[in-house]
């Protein structure tokens, strides 16, 4: 009965819900993006530092990956091709989540570049947990987006 | 009346949203392919005098002299400064006695004001000034990074006082003569996973970040196991 009346209201306020992840997790995914597409050099040490890619790999993705950003978040933004963009998005979440735990679980002392910046930092000056948790919430938005991709002001129909 | 609406709108909308989704890859995809290769080497380009293409195109002392010892740094960094600080005149010392080769690679990931100031430290080197110029920069260095404190008609003055007198050093740094130096210099970085500034390594082995960068008894005791007098 309390499911329902839940169901009920949320179906009311569906479309809504959708539009607001669609923004939030869209306009971080563009300033992400923004920030670092604008110093690619510092980019692509981020990714390096995480130890994970061969570094010619790495570089390549540090200059790439903030215009897939860009492109993705500007799709959820404008609302087109929603349910693909939040697959994406959230697997690029789920990327960044393993690759900050595997940096963290091996003792790396390094700075996620999310929004810029990057690289090895001294010892202490991490900030694993807070990373981690904000990249779950966003991928829980883009599950959520993943479930209910149609919502005000799309072009998606 | 409103299903209508909606019904004569869906293939101008399906269009639409087809013409939108193709802007977008597009963009994505000729931002990427421009990042990747405007990041790379540059073939031909002026180098400054002392540089060694060999050597990563860093400013090079000593060219014959051993052990060699390569140091990545930002002028901007301010960590790079209280390396300096602790560890800078024991450097200069090994450089101007020759008791080492020693290579310098001003890096510019911090932004635009470190590429100024890298560009500015290759012009002292072609006026035989980067020692100096290198120890007045980071005398001099601004609490925060691209604060738009660094400028060019500043950097002259930072040449002014380390000594510089040529006349050739202001025009250098005005003409930005080696910007795309500082491509390579970073791309040479990229190349070699050189991931935090400072950086050393002795004999192409870093230093441990942990216990031998800001130790001047370490640093000093890691140099001289290399084989510095």
């Amino acid at each position: 009965m309390a499911n329902q009346k839940f169901a009920t209201t949320h179906m009311k306020f569906q479309g809504w819900i959708t539009l607001l992840a669609r923004l939030v997790l869209g306009g971080v995914l563009i300033a992400a993006g923004a920030l670092k597409a604008g110093n690619p050099a510092h980019a692509a040490m981020a990714v390096r530092a995480y130890q994970v890619l061969p570094v010619t790999l790495a570089n390549i993705l540090g200059y790439a990956l903030p215009w897939a950003e860009m492109g993705v978040g500007l799709a959820l933004v404008i609302g087109v091709a929603v349910k693909g963009s939040a697959i994406i998005g959230g697997g690029l979440m789920l990327l960044f989540i393993l690759a900050i735990s595997q940096a963290w679980a091996r003792g790396l002392s390094i700075d996620c570049g999310c929004f810029g910046g990057g690289g090895a930092v001294a010892p202490g000056h991490t900030a694993y947990v807070q990373e981690i948790l904000r990249d779950t919430g966003l991928t829980a938005l883009a599950v959520y987006l993943f479930r209910y991709p149609h919502g005000k002001f799309g072009l998606d129909k | 009346m409103a299903t209508d609406k909606k019904k004569s709108q869906q293939p101008a909308q399906k269009g639409m949203r087809g013409l939108v989704i193709g802007m977008i890859v597009f963009v994505v995809a000729v931002g990427a392919a421009f990042a990747v290769i405007s990041n790379q080497s540059i073939k031909s380009l002026k180098l400054p005098s002392s540089v060694s293409k060999a050597d990563g195109y860093g400013i090079v002392f000593n060219p014959t002299g051993s052990p060699k010892i390569d140091i990545w740094e930002d002028f901007q960094c301010p960590i790079c400064d209280r390396f300096e600080g602790i560890n800078g005149n024991y450097i200069n010392q090994v450089v101007q006695a020759g008791h080492a080769k020693v290579v310098f690679h001003t890096m510019s990931f911090i932004g635009p004001e470190s590429i100024l100031a890298a560009n500015a430290g290759a012009c002292a080197a072609n006026s035989g000034k980067f020692i100096q110029f290198h120890a007045a920069m980071y005398n001099n260095q601004p609490t925060t990074e691209n604060s738009g404190k660094i400028t060019n008609p500043w950097l002259t003055l930072i040449g002014a006082a380390a000594g510089i007198s040529d006349p050739k050093f202001s025009s250098c740094v005005n003409n930005g003569d080696f910007i795309n130096w500082t491509k390579n210099i970073e791309a040479d970085a990229a190349a070699k996973n050189v991931n935090a500034t400072p950086t050393v390594f002795v004999n192409g082995k870093e230093l441990d970040r942990n216990t031998q960068y800001m130790d001047p008894v370490a640093f000093k005791k890691a140099l001289t196991d290399a084989g510095v007098k």
